[in-house]
């Protein structure tokens, strides 16, 4: 008898349990015609909200479609276990536009090259490293929302204090020789002041100098090309004569957090730095008193072809197979291609447009003070020598493999030639595998 | 006559078996379910290439060959990885000596007693950053310390050869929770013993070396196995830590590139699962054979109350 009354609670239990998860599974109820689209982004707090506000824009012009957004995804691994899972979003940001090449490899994503066609938009309207970016192997898996692009932040004041003329340097041997000029000790040696902010990556400079990351055409690793090499060399050459690693490195450790009034330029920590287009308002912001310009990086003494390079970042959007709504994902997409999705965004977040002819938008160039060093980064955008990271299955390896490469170097462990060889190989035998 | 009366028990207890084990059903399920098919399935898949997105497919030893190959990864973090124990016999012998200070019976000891236990509450997380600012070459405690005095400094993190033994000081800060655990077996160290030797002309540095040490000894052998297992899975410390350095985490130069964040970085970045199976599995035999190394020598230097010798 006690048995049963045991087995009867157990089983009673199993009951509530189920209730209770079926009941959590109700979907809200929508009136007819309506359509939902999950959407998971990788932007949190103010940005979220900027990015609700173009949703809301949006459902406005169509009000049969609402979204479910989910802001905050910043770990792709989560949407990637959902793709895995069968459960995905209807469309997605990736946070780490490294994770591009292998989705697409897997076919994870939703290849876009037909829709593109029908929807009547055209590749040369938008920014070419804008747009190569979303291509893996020729097929377009990813449509941007906005770039970044990196220019050189110089601070005036410090320029004329150290004596010299108040101007960018416009090679890489003037920014040496600036950088250096920047740098200043204390009375123990500690450096108290540098020239240059190092650099978060060695990309741009490998692009300076006419480097190459892959041959498309030989489906090859090009790691240790002669531009990368030169590129390598004459950072660990800058980073030496600045007071070797061990020290630029400690001394950076010293760097408050990059946004906010803590950032190093904007408390003359740091003279000059490589970053991006966020940086105007940032400025604006947190150090309005800063004296500062905007100018292209520097190019290589005798490479003056190489003058206005630049590196690009970008907003990419996927839509997964098992979206539930690609088409009407998809017409999100367009729509934030056209001048006021662009222009509206653009507006809030201080990002670069990835259509051309919204670069040039009033809306965007005047107003608010700091917009005339952002409109800096907007002139850059359509430079002829604008790159972006080359999409592959290896990406995030590649590149973090480069970026310790140069870590090696900086340390003096491994030649620059060595560093960029072992990539090379390993790379390249990674990559080997994919095909 | 005798089986039909196990026949009888028989019957008899089944069926509270099975109750029972219907009770615990819901932790078997999540046993078998969570715990052991993955266990065997990550065995399955580091004979695979699997990159998670697709199926995997059998490729038999490549993985383990591969780690055998890789000189600057996977040997650099073995190599990080094995550094690290000689953080264990520093913070053994430490943290029994901070237990036999306070076992001393000394007014205000409870006081010491919650100085030297409360880093441990800190949680790793949090301890790391806060150890990224004691650390820092040109605000930090240490570094400043050590220019008052005109001592040389060091860059500590951005030092490849100096960021293993600043994790190690970090590390020794918060010893607190096996000191409290000495303690604990401290107290119980049967107190006839150390009165007999007392009587007998024991100094108290030999009460120490003879009665003392030998009572503790199954929980420093308990302490020491806890050690390895942990010191084998390093990974929150330069996880938090070097998120910030140049060269990415594990920098400068994969000086702290530990096992585990190999294998991490491996698994959920490089996507490679099969290989990170492959790790993980080695990672686990040279684990189990450590401990049984130290299990095989306990018989000679561990002491149990009661034991025959």
């Amino acid at each position: 008898m006690r048995r049963t009354n045991a087995l009867q609670g157990f089983y009673y239990c199993i009951l509530m349990a189920l209730v209770v998860a079926v009941t959590g599974c109700r979907r809200p109820y929508d009136k007819p015609g309506v359509i939902r689209i999950t959407i998971w982004t990788m932007w949190i707090g103010h940005e979220e909200q900027n990015f609700k506000r173009v949703l809301a824009r949006y459902h406005q012009l169509h009000p049969n479609i609402v979204f479910n957004d989910l802001g905050g995804v910043g770990d792709d691994t989560q949407t990637i276990r959902a793709i895995v899972a069968g459960v995905p979003p209807d469309i997605f940001t990736l946070s780490d536009p490294s994770y591009l090449g292998p989705l697409a490899a897997e076919g994870a994503l939703m290849p876009m090259d037909r829709w593109f066609r029908r929807s009547h938009l055209n590749a040369s309207d938008f920014i070419p490293a804008g747009i190569a970016q979303c291509r893996y192997n020729g097929k377009l898996y990813a449509m941007p929302y906005l770039l970044d692009d990196y220019a050189l932040l110089w601070n005036k004041t410090l320029f004329a204090k150290a004596g010299l003329p108040v101007r960018p340097p416009k090679t890489l041997s003037e920014l040496e020789r600036d950088a250096i000029m920047l740098t200043r000790r204390d009375s123990h040696g500690n450096l108290i002041q540098l020239g240059l902010k190092p650099l978060d990556d060695p990309f741009i400079l490998c692009k300076d100098f006419g480097g190459r990351f892959y041959d498309p055409a030989h489906h090859r690793i090009t790691a240790d090309c002669a531009g990368n090499l030169e590129a390598y060399r004459w950072y660990a050459n800058l980073i030496k004569r600045l007071g070797g690693e061990d020290q630029v490195d400690g001394f950076a450790r010293g760097f408050g957090q990059d946004q906010g009034p803590g950032n190093p330029f904007f408390t003359n920590k740091v003279a000059m730095m490589v970053n991006g287009e966020w940086n105007p308002y940032w400025t604006y912001r947190y150090a309005p008193q800063l004296k500062y310009g905007v100018a292209p990086f520097p190019y290589p003494d005798h490479m003056p072809q190489m003058a206005r390079t630049t590196f690009f970042g970008g907003n990419l959007f996927c839509i997964p197979r098992g979206s539930r709504h690609p088409r009407q994902a998809w017409k999100f997409l367009v729509w934030a291609q056209s001048r006021e999705a662009q222009v509206l965004f653009a507006g809030m977040m201080n990002n670069v447009p990835n259509i051309r002819s919204v670069l040039k938008a009033p809306e965007l160039r005047h107003g608010a003070p700091y917009k005339r060093e952002y409109s800096k980064y907007l002139d850059l955008a359509d430079s002829p020598n604008g790159h972006e990271f080359p999409v592959l299955p290896v990406t995030s390896l590649y590149r973090n493999q480069l970026i310790t490469a140069m870590d090696f170097v900086l340390y003096g462990r491994k030649t620059p030639q060595k560093a960029l060889a072992d990539v090379q190989k390993r790379v390249q035998r990674e990559l080997d595998r994919w095909q | 006559m005798a089986v039909t009366a196990s026949n009888v028990r028989r019957n008899r207890t089944w069926p509270a078996v099975r109750l029972g084990l219907l009770f615990i059903s819901p932790w078997l399920a999540g046993f078998f379910i969570f715990t052991l098919y993955p266990i065997i399935a990550s065995l399955y898949f580091s004979f695979c290439q699997y990159r998670v997105l697709t199926p995997p497919h059998w490729i038999g030893f490549q993985n383990y060959i591969d780690m055998f190959t890789d000189r600057d990864y996977f040997m650099t973090s073995l190599y990080n990885t094995f550094f690290m124990f000689i953080e264990l016999p520093i913070a053994l012998i430490l943290a029994v000596a901070i237990a036999l200070l306070l076992n001393q019976k000394v007014s205000g000891i409870s006081v010491f007693r919650t100085i030297y236990y409360l880093p441990s509450v800190v949680p790793t997380v949090a301890s790391a950053v806060l150890w990224l600012w004691v650390l820092n070459p040109q605000y930090g405690l240490i570094n400043r310390t050590l220019m008052m005095l005109h001592l040389p400094t060091t860059e500590w993190l951005s030092d490849p050869n100096w960021a293993k033994p600043a994790f190690i000081i970090m590390d020794l800060w918060s010893i607190g929770g096996g000191v409290v655990i000495y303690l604990a077996a401290l107290q119980s160290v049967p107190q006839h013993l150390l009165e007999a030797a007392e009587l007998d002309g024991a100094s108290s540095w030999q009460r120490t070396l003879h009665v003392t040490l030998p009572a503790i000894s199954p929980v420093i052998f308990f302490n020491l196995i806890l050690g390895v297992i942990n010191t084998f899975q390093y990974f929150t410390q330069t996880f938090v830590m070097t998120s910030a350095s140049p060269g990415g985490r594990g920098g400068p130069a994969n000086s702290t590139l530990f096992y585990a964040l190999y294998l991490f970085q491996n698994a959920f970045e490089n996507f490679r699962m099969g290989y990170a199976c492959a790790m993980a599995w080695f990672l686990f035999i040279i684990t189990l054979v450590a401990t049984l190394l130290i299990f095989k020598t306990s018989a000679r230097w561990v002491y149990y109350e009661g034991e025959e010798r």
